[in-house]
């Protein structure tokens, strides 16, 4: 048996099997896709190419890359069921129908390898049924994988072992699943829709009934059963618009067959006429014809909400009256407002924590992948036990014993106490032995948020902190409102330098947000240029070309490790580090003339001089600078950051790293990596075209504005972006200096900063959040 | 002595030449108000001022409105005045033509304003509260309600009152009480007391109309419960003639420290029939867009009291005799000089020239903002024009009403012994102009809407109207020859400003107590900024006529002596409220309540 893994199979090229194949791809795998000969057609293997070619156009796009998307090679389960033969693991995600699936395991038995893992991606059919009538070898090899949807983005992973399956299969799938994959696996028992949907569905259930018994708008229940809970937006209605209606009486059903009879779950599983009409009218949510809520396009791209009440659309409402915000994220003072904000909030939380904690042990080994489960697979800020704390599982049991409901035995034995704490700088977790154990990270696993329990940090201020991460490895935080950079990073970064060059052997760039840095703060920067303070604009323009330098130049290596969002600022520090740990998922690029900018922190030196160092640049100045203002005259943005590397925001050299947890320790490692011998790098000297290459940048921009792809004040914001990578005033023969260059950056940065429609971008950027086209 | 000539030349000057580069000019609307046309409209007022409502000012002051058997008179006079007012048209003057107005720019109206308050404040609140009526149902109202009421009130044939306040709620309206309750025929029976209603009642006109806040029977509490009404004195018949008595009847009049001949009554409402005006429930909103226009005339209000006191100060300074000038006899043939070669004497009349001069020309350009507002074609400029207005309405009401009790309060002292004797007629200057830095909002509340409200609104978005040209301004101008130091000055205080600004903005963000607490001294900031920037921009204008050459070299010069002197004696103070404003809120928060 091979202990990796180093081709996938995946049989079913449906929405799930394909991403999931797309994603095995993105982690560099090969993989093969296969699915039935269609009935009719020449093309044999129609079905698994058609998946692939749609999902090159879906957005957001399964595949990472280009690159990644020639991994996958198609086939079908006639011809090609062989190729299962090179591969180490076989991932089946056909139809939910038991002997469909038996029927395939059997011949997947005749021509796999042993050792090879099998696993199902089912969601509602045991394992035990499914290996029934397999030989012992193949139920030593199989297990259930369980995917979310879209696979690429979503991070849970739950995985079921049946009492054959072979510990050693089991970890290595895992082991890939969550290195190469970033999957971050929960371990779910074989019980009815595992862990996530378990609750997921009773969650629903819940939220829908009670809408429907208290007469409350679609708007009402999400505006409370959403934000206020720390749950997405789509709240329940939003949700169920969002996976699919008709998805609904499948789940009931599925869980109303399978679960024991003495499950909550029975007493609240029901239809709702209003709902069986919509599915069969088509009426089926965002995929359908709409949903609760839909755009109407015959009335303008009107906004409009269901009426549960006459089952009519009518506009959408934003004065919602009275919602759970007013509660302020106190879990408890939302459940106890007065009135159907209360009520409804009561009636969901209640009954979904009490249900979720009724599950451990039957369905999940602990608290932590209870809530694991429901953070990864909902998006939930906070999962059930989580929320628990909050609440006070006293509270909770004692509001459910008042109202004559059963009280799960793990909140008799929390009592007073919470299911989480912090002791010694370490998060515990209440077993059900009654005692707390440490929350244990996977090997290569480091969270910032546990150093920060563990620590103080060594510097800050109000938008940034330092951290010591261990190892003579200190870890440069950002903290303020989306991660934006204003002064006080600044002033962080030129404390820091002389700290870490004393204390420390290397620092890494790196923050658990979502968003690594949304780029400079706009909002201050406007309010200055509303009061005209430009003096202060420049100040924070020098200050930031002088931090952003004082890392590239530190005696110490500087490796950014970002992840998700990483644009203009948040961009351009990215580029003077001296190496990149990105996670896959990472959106970056420079933005600033979206917003009648150009990048004013060094984005212009560094990037000329990162095209000019590509491989396959043509020589001379032209080609590297041309490439760059493409780039960014158009704030082009990276979907992944495999794509980052293809527009030059990554060395070729730079590491990825597909697990979000894991993106710290990778970064340290690579700053470590750095540390002997280290020397900073030289200052560049740049050749630049000059005015001709100006004339030559405008005009292609022109091009654009011919074909209406640019504005007239976009022409005025590419012309001063195009002065600076030409070098301005310089002569072709003429030598221009990394200082000289950010001068020249700096004062046409500044003269765009006056220009009244330069301000109306920003602040309708701000105001709106989207980019005006003036 | 109470003296008042119109300062025609100067108004002329902020309408004409001052602001020509303010980009709120040039609008289509106003195309027939040629110069000519408005410099005919200010001399016919000043006219009407100084003939008309000067005479009755100190009679009414002194004879004060009586309350008999429910009737309420205005003092001798009065009536007969407000008749050749109304029938000059005066009442109409600024009123959409639709409903009988004259459709006057705010710009020239604002300078007609002034005029009148200058010449009789009390007489002026008569008018002004009707107008302010007129644009609350204007902008709210049903058309039925605007058909039948307006071109009455327009015309001043009747006569409008804002009531708001009741006995236990001022400031805070959302405590308010008098209810509201409907009837099966659309109207509403009010029934509750107001107090503190200017013009409540009097003897001037045939019907008076009533806007009342009230609360419907179902209002949620607080501001958000809070409803307009129109409820007249009389119920008008079809014919539009007064009818039966509505239950408005006057309790008490009120014993002011000033502003004595305008009757500020005690309304009792009982079952009074009423209309709804707007939304029900969004009563606060229609109050306010009356009261936001309102303020900038409570402003003016300041401005007028400070002129008329101006004037009488030079009248008296030039009049009285006494000591010797330090420099030299220059009355040889008197017992005396005249005190005007006093330089402290100067000082006084110095700082109130220079502070009337510095509003009037700030009250142009808002003035000329709200005709922007109003009609320019433009979204951008109108835009910038209404963001302008909304930052500096608050500015204009306290700083003009702030400097000009500081400037009765000079002509006072200016008097000596004889200005606290009631025959100067000087001291009633500060007794009347004491009640504009309190109503329509206190001074207070004003700073507190330009920090809290302003500042922030849109990442500073309404200051930018205010910023930008000044910083325009001393960039333009800043090496200048001749005024070089001048805008050196400028720049220093306006750098004060943007730092406070920011400060406030930030600080105020995490502690909203430490913008409060930096309010008033950030609004007279901005106001001593604004009055710099229009008074260093004057120089520069006067300085370029008089190069050119002028008849009219005394005023120019004038004008740059005065700028001068704002900028050697009173532009200073934007230091001392800049640290005033740095200091933060620390010490004058610190103390426990019971340590006072």
């Amino acid at each position: 048996m091979s202990d990796s893994i180093r081709k996938v199979c995946v049989i079913g090229a449906g929405t799930m099997g394909a991403g999931i194949a797309a994603q095995v791809a993105n982690a560099g795998v090969p993989v093969v896709l296969l699915d039935i000969v269609p009935r009719e057609g020449e093309n044999r293997n129609a079905i698994a190419e058609g998946a692939v070619a749609r999902m090159l156009k879906t957005e957001p796009a399964p595949f990472m890359s280009q690159a990644a998307a020639k991994l996958v090679e198609t086939g079908n389960i006639e011809d090609h069921l062989d190729k299962v033969a090179e591969c180490d693991w076989v991932i089946e995600a056909v139809i939910e129908r038991l002997d469909i699936k038996q029927g395939l395991y059997a011949k997947l038995e005749a021509v796999k390898r042993e050792g090879t893992a099998v696993s199902s991606n089912t969601s509602t059919i045991p394992l035990a049924n499914l290996v029934e009538g397999r030989s012992d070898a193949f139920k030593r090899d199989f297990l259930i994988t369980h995917f979310f949807n879209p696979p690429r983005y979503m991070r849970l992973l739950e995985i079921v072992t049946g009492p054959a399956t072979d510990a050693a299969v089991a970890g290595k799938v895992e082991r890939f699943a969550d290195v190469a994959m970033g999957k971050t696996v929960v371990h779910a028992k074989d019980t009815p829709g595992f862990i996530a949907n378990r609750i997921g569905t009773y969650w629903i259930q819940l939220g829908l009934n009670a809408a429907f018994d208290m007469g409350l708008t679609v708007e009402q229940a999400d505006a409370i059963a959403g934000k206020p809970m720390g749950v997405p937006k789509t709240g329940i209605f939003g949700l169920v618009d969002l996976v699919g209606i008709d998805l609904m009486p499948h789940l009931q059903a599925s869980l109303t067959s399978t679960l024991p009879k003495d499950d909550p779950y029975h007493e609240i599983a029901r239809s709702h006429p209003l709902i069986e009409k919509m599915i069969s009218e088509g009426f089926t949510g965002r995929k359908g014809k709409g949903g609760f809520y839909r755009l109407n396009r015959d009335m303008g791209r009107r906004k409009e909400a269901l009426d549960l009440a006459t089952g009519e659309y009518r506009e959408k409402t934003s004065a919602r009256g009275p919602s759970g915000r007013a509660a302020k994220g106190d879990l408890r003072a939302l459940v106890e407002t007065k009135g159907a904000v209360g009520e409804y909030a009561w009636a969901i939380l209640g009954g979904t924590l009490a249900y979720a904690a009724a599950l451990v042990p039957s369905a999940a080994a602990d608290v932590v992948a209870v809530d694991d489960a429901m953070k990864l697979g909902y998006n939930w800020k906070s999962g059930p036990f989580e929320m628990i704390d909050r609440l006070g599982a006293q509270y909770l049991a004692g509001r459910l014993d008042a109202e004559g409901k059963p009280v799960p035995e793990i909140l008799k034995l929390a009592g007073e106490r919470t299911f989480y704490r912090v002791e010694d700088g370490k998060r515990q977790f209440l077993g059900l032995d009654g005692d707390y154990h440490d929350v244990v990270r996977p090997e290569g696993v480091l969270r910032l948020a546990d150093v920060k329990l563990a620590s103080k940090p060594l510097l800050k201020n109000g938008s940034a902190a330092l951290w010591d991460v261990g190892e003579g490895v200190a870890c440069l935080e950002f903290t303020g409102k989306m991660n934006a950079l204003d002064g006080d990073v600044m002033k962080l970064i030129i404390e820091a330098i002389p700290l870490v060059s004393s204390k420390f052997r290397a620092l890494v760039v790196y923050n658990d947000a979502d968003s690594f840095s949304a780029g400079a703060n706009l909002g201050l920067a406007l309010f200055a240029l509303n009061i005209a303070a430009y003096g202060e604009i420049e100040k924070l323009v020098a200050g930031g070309q002088m931090a952003y330098k004082g890392l590239k130049y530190a005696p110490f290596p500087v490796v950014g490790a970002p992840a998700g969002l990483a644009v203009g600022g948040g961009c351009e520090i990215l580029l003077h580090c001296d190496a990149i740990q990105a996670h896959a998922e990472l959106y970056t690029g420079l933005v600033e003339c979206g917003v009648g900018l150009i990048p004013g922190w060094g984005g212009n030196g560094e990037m000329i001089d990162r095209a000019r160092k590509a491989p396959m640049m043509p020589k001379g100045p032209m080609p590297a600078v041309a490439k760059v203002f493409e780039t960014v005259s158009t704030a082009t943005v990276s979907k992944s950051a495999a794509q980052a590397k293809e527009m030059l925001f990554l060395r070729p050299d730079d590491g990825i790293t597909m697990n979000r947890d894991r993106l710290l320790h990778d970064a340290k490692q690579k700053a470590l990596s750095l540390v002997e011998g280290y020397a900073p790098p030289e200052a560049p000297e740049f050749r630049l075209p000059g005015e001709g290459g100006h004339v030559a940048l405008n005009m292609a921009a022109q091009g654009f504005r011919k074909r209406g792809m640019a504005t007239d004040y976009d022409m005025v914001v590419s012309d001063a972006l195009a002065n600076v990578l030409t070098g301005g005033e310089a002569d072709l023969v003429d030598t221009v200096s990394e200082q000289e260059l950010l001068k020249l950056e700096r004062e046409t940065f500044m003269r765009l900063v006056r220009e009244p429609r330069t301000i109306a971008r920003v602040e309708h950027m701000l105001e709106t959040g989207k980019p005006l086209r003036n | 002595m109470q003296v008042y000539e119109a300062p025609l030349r100067d108004m002329k000057f902020v309408l004409h030449e001052l602001h020509q580069d303010d980009g709120f000019g040039n609008l289509e609307a106003l195309e027939e108000f040629t110069p000519d046309l408005v410099d005919a409209v200010l001399e016919e007022a000043a006219k009407v001022a100084q003939e008309v409502l000067l005479p009755l000012n100190r009679s009414g002051d002194v004879e004060g409105c009586t309350l008999e058997n429910g009737v309420v008179r205005t003092p001798q006079g009065f009536k007969e005045a407000y008749e050749l007012f109304r029938e000059g048209g005066w009442c109409a003057l600024a009123s959409d033509p639709e409903w009988g107005g004259q459709g006057l720019p705010e710009s020239v109206n604002k300078m007609t304003e002034e005029m009148i308050c200058s010449a009789n404040l009390s007489f002026s609140l008569y008018p002004g509260l009707t107008h302010g009526g007129t644009t609350a149902i204007e902008g709210y109202a049903s058309d039925e309600l605007k058909q039948f009421y307006l071109p009455k009130m327009v015309s001043g044939t009747w006569s409008g009152t804002m009531c708001l306040t009741e006995s236990h709620c001022g400031t805070d309206l959302g405590m308010l009480r008098t209810k509201a309750v409907p009837q099966d025929d659309g109207s509403y029976k009010l029934t509750g007391g107001k107090i503190f209603i200017s013009a409540g009642e009097h003897d001037l006109t045939e019907n008076i109309i009533h806007l009342v806040l009230a609360r419907l029977p179902d209002a949620p509490a607080g501001v958000k419960g809070i409803s307009l009404f129109l409820v007249p004195k009389y119920l008008p018949k079809d014919d539009g003639t007064p009818g039966p008595s509505n239950g408005v009847s006057v309790a008490a009049i009120e014993h002011k420290m000033g502003l004595k001949a305008s009757a500020t009554c005690q309304l009792n409402f009982e079952e009074s029939t009423g209309w709804l005006v707007g939304k029900p429930n969004k009563g606060l909103e229609a109050m306010f867009t009356m009261m936001n226009t309102e303020r900038v005339s409570v402003g003016v209000q300041g401005l007028g009291v400070g002129e008329a006191a101006y004037q009488s100060a030079v009248w008296y300074a030039k009049d009285r005799l006494q000591g010797r000038s330090l420099s030299g006899v220059k009355n040889p043939n008197g017992p005396a000089d005249p005190i005007i070669v006093h330089p402290d004497v100067r000082r006084m009349l110095m700082t109130m020239r220079a502070h009337n001069e510095g509003c009037r020309a700030i009250s142009a350009w808002v003035s000329r903002a709200l005709d922007a507002e109003k009609h320019a074609t433009d979204p951008e400029v109108k835009q910038r024009a209404q963001d302008f207005v909304a930052l500096m309405t608050p500015v204009v009401k306290a700083l003009f009403t702030d400097l000009g009790f500081e400037t009765a309060n000079l002509a006072v002292q200016v008097y000596g012994g004889h200005g606290y004797i009631a025959e100067s007629g000087v001291e009633q200057y500060v007794r009347d102009a004491r009640i504009a830095m309190i109503y329509e909002g206190t001074n207070g509340i004003q700073a507190l809407d330009l920090v809290g409200r302003k500042l922030p609104a849109h990442m500073g978005r309404y200051l930018r109207a205010f910023f930008h040209p000044v910083s325009q301004f001393i960039e333009a101008n800043k090496g200048d020859e001749t005024f070089g130091k001048m805008i050196e000055a400028l720049e220093k205080a306006f750098g004060a400003l943007q730092l406070s600004t920011a400060t406030i903005a930030q600080k105020g963000m995490k502690d909203p107590e430490e913008g409060a607490a930096a309010a008033t001294e950030y609004l007279r900031l901005t106001g001593l900024v604004a009055m710099a920037y229009c008074l260093a921009k004057s120089a520069l204008i006067a300085q370029r006529k008089l190069a050119e050459g002028t008849e009219e070299a005394a005023f120019y010069k004038t004008k740059l002596t005065t700028a001068q002197f704002y900028f050697d004696r009173i532009l200073p103070q934007a230091t001392a409220v800049f640290l005033a404003i740095k200091a933060g809120k620390g010490s004058m928060m610190a103390l426990e309540a019971e340590a006072f």
